[in-house]
């Protein structure tokens, strides 16, 4: 397993579209799955973004403990999560 | 915790921002008694005759709520997220902070020593120093506004000069009622 912690690419660097997942390996057996997949809402999200998730949901979705945890304000939390709502229905739309 | 003068509410807000604001409200409105300054206005600061605390507290009171409610009916209007209405009375609250600087301007001797409808350049200098932190209120109320009902861009910048011309209006309607 690889141990650098590599950012997940969402974006094509050469035209900007979104990336699919074109094929799946098992580092077991080296079987690989060839195809064309959706990459799950979530990996779509920047890291940051997805931090806020994991965050959120250790919170038991408290948008209160989320503040005191982060040490910023509730709206500033709320709007955080405003924009990444925002960013999901977007990604589903495309 | 970093704090930016003008940033704040991203730390800052609800009940701790309400408790801090009106303990500068309170500050500024007493301070504003002995100076003489009526803050009788949403935006507004004036040099005046004596008063008793409680005009100079009504006037102070009626230019923090009519912000709140304007704001809070442009929240309803132009937001899609939920906002708490303590966020926005809160944040409205403390971005009043800088009226104690003008509250304190107001014992400068030009002003103290003026005579009704008087202008000299030493009372054009102390007025013109008192604008710094009126500036300062606005740029505040413009980020409390932006962060409490969550807007960006083009639509927060309209939504904030057209909320804050109709609760200067509706400021000066609630002294007209109650004051004058």
């Amino acid at each position: 397993m690889l141990k650098t912690n590599r950012k997940l690419p969402e974006l094509c660097p050469s035209c900007s579209s979104t990336l699919q997942v074109t094929s799946l390996g098992c580092s077991s057996c080296e079987t690989t799955v060839s195809g064309k997949f959706q990459l799950p809402a979530l990996a779509r999200l920047s890291p940051e973004e997805q931090e806020f998730v994991v965050n959120f949901v250790k919170s038991s979705g408290s948008l209160k403990v989320m503040a005191q945890h982060l040490g910023l304000s509730y709206p500033t939390v709320r709007n955080l999560l405003d924009d990444i709502i925002q960013k999901i229905e977007t990604n589903e739309k495309s | 915790m970093k704090l930016s003068i003008f940033k704040h509410y991203t730390h800052i807000a609800g009940a701790k921002a309400l408790l801090i604001g009106l303990g500068f409200i309170i500050a500024t409105t007493i301070v504003g008694y002995y100076s003489n300054v009526h803050f009788d206005g949403a935006l507004d600061a004036h040099s005046g005759k004596p008063s008793s605390i409680s005009i100079h507290a009504l006037q102070h009171l009626i230019a923090w709520v009519s912000v709140v409610l304007i704001f809070s009916l442009a929240g309803f209007i132009l937001s899609k997220s939920r906002f708490r209405f303590i966020d926005i009375a809160g944040t409205i609250a403390l971005a009043r902070a800088p009226m104690l600087l003008v509250a304190l301007i107001g014992f400068a001797p030009a002003l103290q020593n003026a005579k009704p409808g008087e202008i000299n350049n030493s009372i054009m200098l102390v007025t013109l120093i008192m604008i710094f932190p009126i500036i300062w209120m606005i740029t505040l109320m413009y980020n409390a506004f932006t962060t409490s009902i969550n807007v960006k861009g083009t639509k927060a910048v309209i939504g904030f000069i057209v909320g804050l011309i109709l609760a200067e209006v509706l400021s000066k309607v609630l002294n007209q009622q109650f004051i004058l």
